[in-house]
């Protein structure tokens, strides 16, 4: 029973926490408010249910509490008169005590509201990450920042001033007008890829709580794909997302050490999550020369690619073309030129990295040596490879690369 | 919610391209802010080389020639507006032709503040007051505050309108490049001691705009920069 109680509030907290946390800023105005509120309802849930069991409606029942919570802090607080009569009067206010069945509309509505609020362009970046990940994924501010590995008062201080600012400054708690939304979805979506790619980057960090990035990433741009249905690179980024997160049991081995995609063990990928990206990306136009596709369309093309069997590496190649015209990325060109190799020109491969390493935009970046290496190693030349290879493992950034380089140059000496 | 618009001007003024867009596009720019009613007064500044700097250090008041901060950038002007939110402030500042080119800095006055109708004739100069974050012990705080509402009253009708900030933090930068706005969190110049408040005067000379600010009280502790308006 018990155990049934906490999978219970486990479970709610995935899916409610973030549509509470929203409705609750809807009404009250009030972030932190919100968010006490919800975490004292979910406090509250844990005792509640194991002593009577678990509600037919878990989050009508959290989001009554949460609701009353609020309510009782207002009456209590100075500031609490002026609001209870203005949400006495809000049209959308839910309709009383414990059938707390708001339209599904505006329940939506509200997680969008937090959405945009959250990405809002006037925050700077990372205090952007850091708010979606505390108020719609309800991660604790510890859990932050060890993901970000920054100290926790520090993350504490970026949350503080990101919602001193949305209340001070007057950023508004909505959706942004239609003409606003072609500006600010690129901006959403940057942050749920930035999310995305914080997880998924094997760099550093809690392994758990890197998978649980990724998984909040997915969970996000679902959200907003049915919220905003007409956004193609809404549709693209989650496919790219889930190509990447379908071979997460594959990527690494048992110490923890990259597995390289050639080497991965196919069977370990999640074929569903494959499926459901091909059927979106099947679904959209196929990107033309002639229309101009966006870069989340270019990179889940690429992830595409990779997926199936045999890959076409010409088509990878023309891809990573496009894409470096769009964001004239350095990292681009790179996996460009990794391109070009597979697809068959190794020296036209080699000269692009030349001209890269002289571009010196990557200078301390591990990949560059390590690819140009791994070139050098399909062309024969295991001396010259070796050499970019203990370059590499200089600049490595974790362990677990720094093995995989090292076991590339044991192979190449023995 | 009321906003400080301040004019940011980068580097060099006089790009021809700079001063044609500017020539055409304020004009419209003050007629339809005003028509919406965002736009409650505004004027531009006089060279920031004609700008003195008043401290006040041991009862001694100290003026010298120049801005506060020896930089290329410098306020050009300001606006006082009143928008519903921060994105109609910034799509006002987009707008503006100032930040095609250079940039525009909006900060906002605390919530609730009222500002009559100001006619941009009554300013002739501008006092901004610098501060820094290092908190003073309670009864400096205080005294400020005390001091701070005598020389309002002082001032008398020399001052048009005088207020402060929200902390440099709730700033956001505001450039349009190649048709897209960017926007920044947090002020255009970067410095250890902000803008914290500003004094709208209409006082007649020079001499009285810079016996004003020797008064105020955060001169003594920071320092306060006298700025000519100039006419369109």
């Amino acid at each position: 029973m018990s155990l049934d109680a906490e999978q219970a509030v486990q479970a709610a907290f995935r899916d409610e926490w973030g549509r509470i946390v929203a409705t609750l800023i809807r009404r009250t105005g009030d972030w932190d408010l919100a968010e006490d509120c919800a975490q004292e309802a979910f406090a509250q849930a844990l005792a509640s249910w194991r002593r009577d069991g678990v509600p037919r409606n878990p989050g009508a029942w959290l989001t009554t509490v949460a609701g009353n919570r609020a309510l009782d802090r207002l009456r209590r607080g100075a500031r609490g008169t002026a609001l209870l009569e203005q949400i006495a009067h809000d049209p959308l206010r839910a309709h009383d005590q414990d059938d707390d069945e708001e339209e599904p509309d505006v329940i939506d509505d509200d997680r969008l509201r937090l959405i945009f609020t959250c990405c809002h362009p006037a925050l700077s970046l990372e205090a952007r990450v850091a708010l979606t990940l505390r108020t719609l994924a309800g991660l604790t501010t510890a859990e932050i920042a060890r993901a970000f590995l920054v100290p926790e008062p520090t993350m504490a201080k970026r949350l503080v001033r990101a919602k001193a600012k949305i209340a001070a400054a007057a950023i508004p708690y909505r959706v942004p007008p239609p003409e606003l939304l072609p500006e600010r979805t690129p901006g959403v979506l940057a942050v749920l890829y930035l999310l995305f790619n914080e997880g998924y980057a094997a760099s550093s960090g809690d392994a758990l709580i890197r998978r649980s990035l990724c998984e909040e990433a997915i969970r996000l741009i679902r959200l907003l794909r049915r919220l905003l249905p007409d956004a193609p690179e809404a549709d693209a980024l989650l496919a790219l997302m889930l190509l990447q997160h379908s071979r997460r049991d594959a990527r690494l081995d048992a110490n923890g050490d990259l597995i390289t995609l050639e080497e991965q063990d196919r069977r370990r990928w999640h074929c569903d999550e494959i499926a459901e990206a091909e059927a979106l990306l099947t679904g959209a136009d196929p990107p033309g020369d002639a229309v101009p596709s966006g870069p989340y369309r270019l990179q889940a093309e690429i992830a595409a690619c990779h997926v199936r069997s045999p890959t076409d590496w010409a088509r990878i190649r023309d891809l990573y073309g496009r894409l470096e015209r769009i964001t004239a990325s350095p990292v681009v060109a790179l996996n460009r030129a990794v391109a070009v190799a597979m697809a068959g020109d190794l020296d036209g491969a080699v000269a692009l990295l030349r001209e890269l390493a002289q571009r010196g935009e990557l200078a301390g970046y591990h990949l560059l040596p390590a690819t140009h290496a791994d070139l050098l190693r399909r062309r024969g030349d295991a001396a010259a490879a070796v050499a970019q290879y203990r370059r590499a493992v200089e600049l490595a950034p974790s362990e677990a690369e720094r093995r995989f380089l090292r076991r590339r140059i044991a192979e190449l000496e023995a | 919610m009321k906003y400080l618009q301040l004019i940011c001007i980068e580097g060099t003024t006089g790009t021809p391209e700079a001063a044609a867009a500017m020539r055409d596009n304020v004009g419209p720019w003050v007629q339809e802010t005003v028509a919406r009613r965002i736009n409650i007064v505004g004027k531009p500044l006089d060279d920031p080389a004609s700008a003195k700097t008043v401290r006040v250090r041991n009862g001694e008041t100290i003026v010298s020639d120049g801005p506060f901060a020896d930089s290329k950038e410098f306020i050009g002007g300001l606006d006082l507006l009143d928008c519903a939110n921060l994105d109609e402030a910034i799509e006002v500042a987009a707008k503006h032709p100032v930040s095609w080119f250079h940039a525009i800095e909006l900060r906002p006055f605390p919530d609730g503040l009222e500002i009559p109708a100001i006619a941009s004739e009554d300013l002739r100069y501008l006092l901004q007051v610098f501060a820094d974050e290092v908190p003073k012990p309670p009864e400096v705080e205080d005294a400020i505050r005390r001091e701070g509402e005598q020389w309002r009253e002082a001032a008398g009708d020399a001052l048009v309108f005088g207020n402060g900030l929200q902390p440099r933090e709730t700033a956001t930068t505001v450039r349009v490049r190649d048709g897209q706005v960017l926007l920044t969190d947090g002020p255009f110049i970067e410095t250890k001691e902000f803008l914290a408040g500003v004094c709208l005067l209409n006082c007649q000379t020079e001499q009285e705009a810079i016996e004003l600010a020797a008064r105020f009280p955060l001169a003594r502790h920071h320092m306060v920069e006298v700025r000519r308006f100039v006419d369109l």
